[in-house]
């Protein structure tokens, strides 16, 4: 099933000469339980993809549809509501705050829908315990390590139950032990939970969890591969794909 | 520039917000100190040039100690004296002009009447006549005066003026011209010296002696004065004239009020500009290791904050002196009027001393420097290796330290100190109080902000914004509560000030209806400064008597004495007649024996001022110098009124001030009507006989009474007005804490927007940690201000002013009206920042 549908999404920065094309003209579209890897060298138009879908920016031209839904008709107000009731970030930097326990920071999306505290944090804990942080939920994030920092970014990203998680390099910061458990996770959160989920990195090893690989090089969609079963977790089939692409 | 000059001026420029805010905090201060320091010289030289203008240029000017006149036999025997070119006396006096005397069109305050020997005069100095002639010795009802005052005044040569005197109204022709007056000060008029004594009721005295001497050789001319000097005795002054000393006083006093508001304002300045800096090194953990990296020294680190301070106190201090003197000198263009009007001074334009200059720079400048000292030495210290590291926020996580153990101890000595009611003790405390309670701060600042962070989640922020912000706030509890202080501080001023003010006017308004009780006043134009004010011989009084329907008629005289080494002011009372109409404020001593003793022997009554600064009880001596040598009193009672509360004073009889002063004009009148008489009528024929005195104006006891008090109820909104000014510190304190957080958190803030925080939940959220912030230091301020008025009011009533301490419930209700006003305000700002932040750009942000 189509949740999310991308219609030639371009994005200009600056005017005139000094004009710079992040985004040119890009077609996806991503279906629940499906995890995608957007991959590309840096400046190619990763991020910006990531945030033009999940309505952190606004396009120059093209659309972003979710749930049938184009983001680019939405008032600031209506968009802020849909981001928090149908998309979950996950960001490199985790972005967590620092006074907060691990529940709260979980909660911290519910908390600002309304939902009472306390059911926000029950709610929270329910989804630390399933991304494996059960016996951590009074942890502050100093007191936490990168990978499970993250994993309470992944459990404040579900905690509204959003259709739609969207990462950005969420293993841009973690050793690679952390890096293939953060993979893992985000693949159980697609083909498990039902998510889709879009997942911005440079790392062919964390790509190589996904479902498929979009290959993005100067603002435009320049190839896709669907690692087979027998590819998983093997980096260099993916490199091998990019250089086709290059 | 170097590369310090050019890093810090870069890093300014790119916080423009917060540049501003801690550059205007240091403006804010040293425009308080400068433009009140421009007030009071620029009043001074108004004062002196008024009062001096007369004497011209002279060598030698000879008055008595007293500031009272003294027998011309004092001229002939300077006239003994070897090495005088010329010598003459006058007797010259202020004569305040009451409104619309000369005519509605007239703005002629006040004119310095001088009685001179015309030849002796001339010799001294060259009168320039213009038209007509000078005067000569056997003139009487003639005068000379200048053309600017006869075209103020729209007379010509021949024409009469009049003048109010103690004789009632006169008139003198006008002889002569003298060219335009180009001095500021008072017109002065011209007439024979035995003229002015019969106006004046002086026979055979004078009150200045101006010489000119042989020799312009410093030695010689020093001799000679040291000559003089033997020749009169202990009790005259050469040199500068000594009256006028309770202006003076009153002018200092204010002053040094408007400067402790000063410091406060520049004290809370520096507060602004540490937690500025301290953020800076926080924010900047990155750059330094870098630089450090690279090879930058500690003394460079040191250098780089200190320049950026550096850049900032001079340009604050600049526009703070700048606007300082705008301040001053609209101030003074505001009150000139005013001070026309009840102390005939004449306002020139605004004095600015070098020295002031020089001070207010090296506060500013030297405030702002020492408060970046700290961080700068904490940042010298970051090593190389935090460039490499990634920037994670920290906790403070901080246990009661040393720090709060101390605040602790000294406000525990500060309420002993309370306790005990010694006002030395009790003002240590207040001192005590505020750094302890500047000391405790961090530690209070999380349970403060626990409590009304509860109260606000209450009120409107929920979705946990509320909790957000109090978990900001207690992030940083030294920030907090440095910010917190300095909204003590300035919350501190208007709980304490009111206090005082409170306190004050309550324990006036008693007083005033005590002492100025009767039905009728009859009232100089210059009220408690009596110097200057024109009296009437008896004859006024015994007409008043004389009319039907009037009971009691109590006069009050007028003397300046020196006593103890002070100017004091004397007051001739009938120790009689005065308890029948009005009556003092008894503080020791017990009325009815004080009365009958005044009336027996050489006694006085001292006022509580006089006899707390001069140290004296009931039953000391004190020596008074006066026109007929060194005389000495005894202390009867220890009693104020309304009019002298503020100046020393001593009450004495009528008779004793005519034994030793040889004064008896009655510069204030007051009547009782009896109680079957016809009130209108009275009053007409009062009129009617004042009409020849135009120098008094007739009031009645009441609506004075309700006059003084709508203007102390004026005064109580200009005050307050004032006060919240000088809070404003407070808000820029806020106002910059908060931004610093907003700009400090922006990565956090994108984070909360990206995961679906509305703009308006932002705003919420920093309005709340405002309000939390502005309720902490509101919370400090009132203890505070509760303490510092209880110091100032017990000060005041130990250095003898009649004051009962009142607690200042309009005072609390103005401070928490302002702390939540300007917990609002300061988050307008910086919450539309947050607000409105992009959130891609945000959330990349380092």
């Amino acid at each position: 099933m189509i949740y999310v549908q991308v219609e030639n999404l371009t994005k200009v920065y600056g005017k005139g000469e000094t004009a710079v094309i992040a985004l040119d003209h890009v077609n996806l579209s991503v279906d629940t339980g499906e995890l995608v890897a957007v991959m590309g060298p840096s400046g190619c138009g990763k991020s910006t993809l990531l945030h033009l879908m999940g309505g952190l920016d606004r396009p120059t031209e093209g659309r972003v549809i979710i749930e049938g839904q184009a983001l680019n008709d939405l008032p600031d107000e209506a968009l802020t509501r849909l981001r928090r009731q149908k998309i979950g970030f996950v960001f490199q930097f985790y972005n967590l705050i620092p006074v907060l326990d691990a529940t709260e920071n979980a909660a911290l999306p519910i908390l600002l829908d309304g939902v009472s505290p306390a059911r926000a944090k029950a709610r929270a804990r329910e989804w630390l315990q399933k991304v494996g942080l059960g016996d951590r939920l009074n942890s502050r994030p100093d007191q936490l390590s990168g990978g499970q920092q993250q994993r309470v970014a992944i459990a404040r990203a579900l905690v509204a139950e959003p259709r739609l998680v969207l990462a950005d390099e969420p293993t841009g910061n973690l050793d690679s032990r952390a890096s293939d458990e953060i993979a893992a996770l985000l693949r159980q959160v697609a083909n498990q939970w039902g998510r889709a989920v879009v997942m911005v990195t440079h790392d062919p090893h964390i790509a190589s969890y996904a479902d498929r690989i979009l290959f993005l090089k100067d603002g435009a969609i320049v190839g896709e591969a669907r690692p087979e079963p027998r590819h998983a977790h093997n980096a260099d089939w993916v490199t091998d794909k990019m250089r086709q692409m290059a | 520039m170097n590369l310090q000059g050019t890093l810090a001026a870069r890093y300014l420029w790119g916080r423009k917000l917060r540049t501003f805010l801690t550059t205007l905090a240091i403006t804010f201060g040293t425009l308080v100190i400068f433009g009140m320091n421009i007030v009071l010289p620029t009043m001074l030289q108004a004062f002196q040039t008024n009062i001096l203008a007369a004497s011209g240029q002279v060598d030698v000017t000879i008055t008595h100690k007293t500031g009272e006149a003294f027998s011309d036999k004092a001229l002939s025997r300077v006239k003994t004296v070897a090495g005088i070119r010329a010598i003459a006396g006058s007797l010259s006096r202020t004569i305040n002009i009451p409104d619309g005397y000369f005519g509605r069109a007239r703005k002629v305050t006040a004119l310095t009447l001088t009685g001179i020997e015309p030849r002796e005069a001339q010799m001294l100095r060259p009168y320039p006549i213009k038209e007509g002639r000078f005067l000569r010795s056997g003139d009487t009802a003639a005068a000379v005066i200048t053309t600017s005052l006869a075209d103020s005044l729209g007379l010509q040569l021949g024409d009469e003026l009049h003048l109010p005197t103690p004789e009632g109204n006169v008139a003198a022709k006008i002889v002569g011209l003298l060219p335009a007056r180009t001095l500021p000060g008072n017109e002065e008029v011209l007439v024979t010296l035995h003229e002015a004594q019969k106006w004046f009721d002086l026979p055979h005295r004078i009150n200045t002696i101006e010489i000119n001497l042989d020799t312009t050789d410093l030695a010689q001319r020093e001799a000679i004065q040291r000559a003089i000097e033997a020749t009169l005795g202990r009790d005259y002054t050469l040199g500068a004239l000594s009256s006028g000393t309770e202006i003076l006083a009153s002018i200092k006093t204010g002053q040094a009020a408007f400067n402790l508001f000063g410091f406060l304002a520049l004290f809370m300045g520096g507060f602004i500009i540490f937690n500025t800096f301290r953020t800076i090194v926080a924010e900047r953990r990155h750059d330094i290791g870098m630089l450090r990296a690279v090879g930058a020294s500690r003394r460079t680190i040191i250098g780089l904050i200190l320049a950026e301070g550096f850049l900032q106190g001079i340009v604050g201090t600049v526009v703070g002196i700048v606007l300082g003197y705008l301040m001053g000198a609209s101030l003074l263009a505001l009150m000139a009027p005013i001070l026309t009007q009840f102390v005939h001074l004449e306002m020139g334009l605004p004095v600015v001393r070098p020295v002031l200059i020089l001070v207010t720079v090296i506060l500013g400048v030297g405030v702002t420097l020492l408060a970046g000292l700290l961080p700068a030495f904490s940042a010298s210290r970051v090593t190389p290796l935090e460039a490499l590291r990634p920037s994670v926020a920290e906790v403070a996580q901080r246990t009661a330290g040393i720090g709060v153990v101390i605040g602790v101890g000294l406000i525990a000595l500060a309420v002993l100190g309370l306790v005990s009611g010694h006002m030395g003790l009790t003002a240590l405390g207040g001192l005590m109080f505020l750094i302890g309670l500047v000391l405790v701060a961090p530690a209070l600042v999380r349970p403060i902000a626990a409590v009304f962070s509860a109260l606000i989640a209450l009120a409107f922020a929920r979705e946990g914004t509320g909790t957000l912000a109090q978990s900001n706030l207690t992030r940083q509890p030294a920030r907090a509560a440095i910010t917190a202080s300095a909204t003590m501080i300035g919350l501190a001023i208007i709980v304490g000030m009111g206090g005082l003010i409170w306190s004050l006017s309550g324990g006036f308004l008693d007083i005033l209806r005590r002492s100025l009780g009767s039905d009728y006043l009859i009232m100089p134009p210059s009220v408690g400064i009596w110097g200057s004010d024109v009296g009437a011989r008896q004859d006024l009084a015994e007409s008043l008597r004389a009319i039907s329907g009037v009971e009691v008629v109590s006069t009050m005289r007028f003397a300046a004495a020196t006593a103890e080494g002070k100017p004091i002011s004397l007051l001739g009372i009938d120790p009689k007649l005065y308890p029948q109409v009005a009556s003092l404020t008894f503080q020791a001593g017990d009325s009815r024996t004080a009365y009958g003793k005044l009336a027996d022997e050489r006694t006085l009554i001292a006022n509580g001022v006089f006899a707390a600064q001069a140290g004296l009880q009931v039953g000391d001596t004190v020596r008074l110098s006066t026109p007929t040598g060194q005389k000495e009193y005894q202390i009867v009672a220890i009693a104020s009124d309304y009019l002298n509360a503020k100046i020393l004073t001593a009450y004495i009889s009528q008779d004793n001030l005519q034994r030793d002063f040889r004064k008896s004009e009655d510069i204030f009148i007051q009547v009782n009507l009896a109680p079957d008489a016809d009130q209108a009528k009275v009053e007409q024929k009062m009129q009617a006989i004042l009409e020849d005195y135009p120098q008094f104006k007739l009031v009645s006891g009441k609506s004075y009474f309700e006059e003084n008090k709508q203007v102390f109820d004026s005064i109580f909104i200009i005050y307050f007005v004032i006060l919240g000014v000088l809070a404003f510190p407070s808000l820029i304190a806020l106002l910059n804490t908060l931004a610093i957080g907003v700009i400090e958190r922006t990565r956090e803030i994108g984070m909360l927007r990206a995961i679906g925080a509305t703009q308006r939940q932002v705003r919420r959220m920093v309005v709340a940690e405002s309000l939390l912030l502005a309720a902490i230091g509101t919370a400090f301020g009132l203890l505070a201000g509760l303490y510092l008025g209880y110091v100032l009011v017990l000060g005041l009533s130990v250095s003898g002013f009649p004051v009962t301490y009142v607690f200042p419930y309009a005072g609390l209700v103005a401070a928490i009206a302002v702390g939540l006003l300007f917990g609002v305000l300061a988050a307008l700002v910086p919450a539309r920042h947050a607000a409105r932040m992009e959130i891609v750009h945000a959330l990349r942000y380092e």
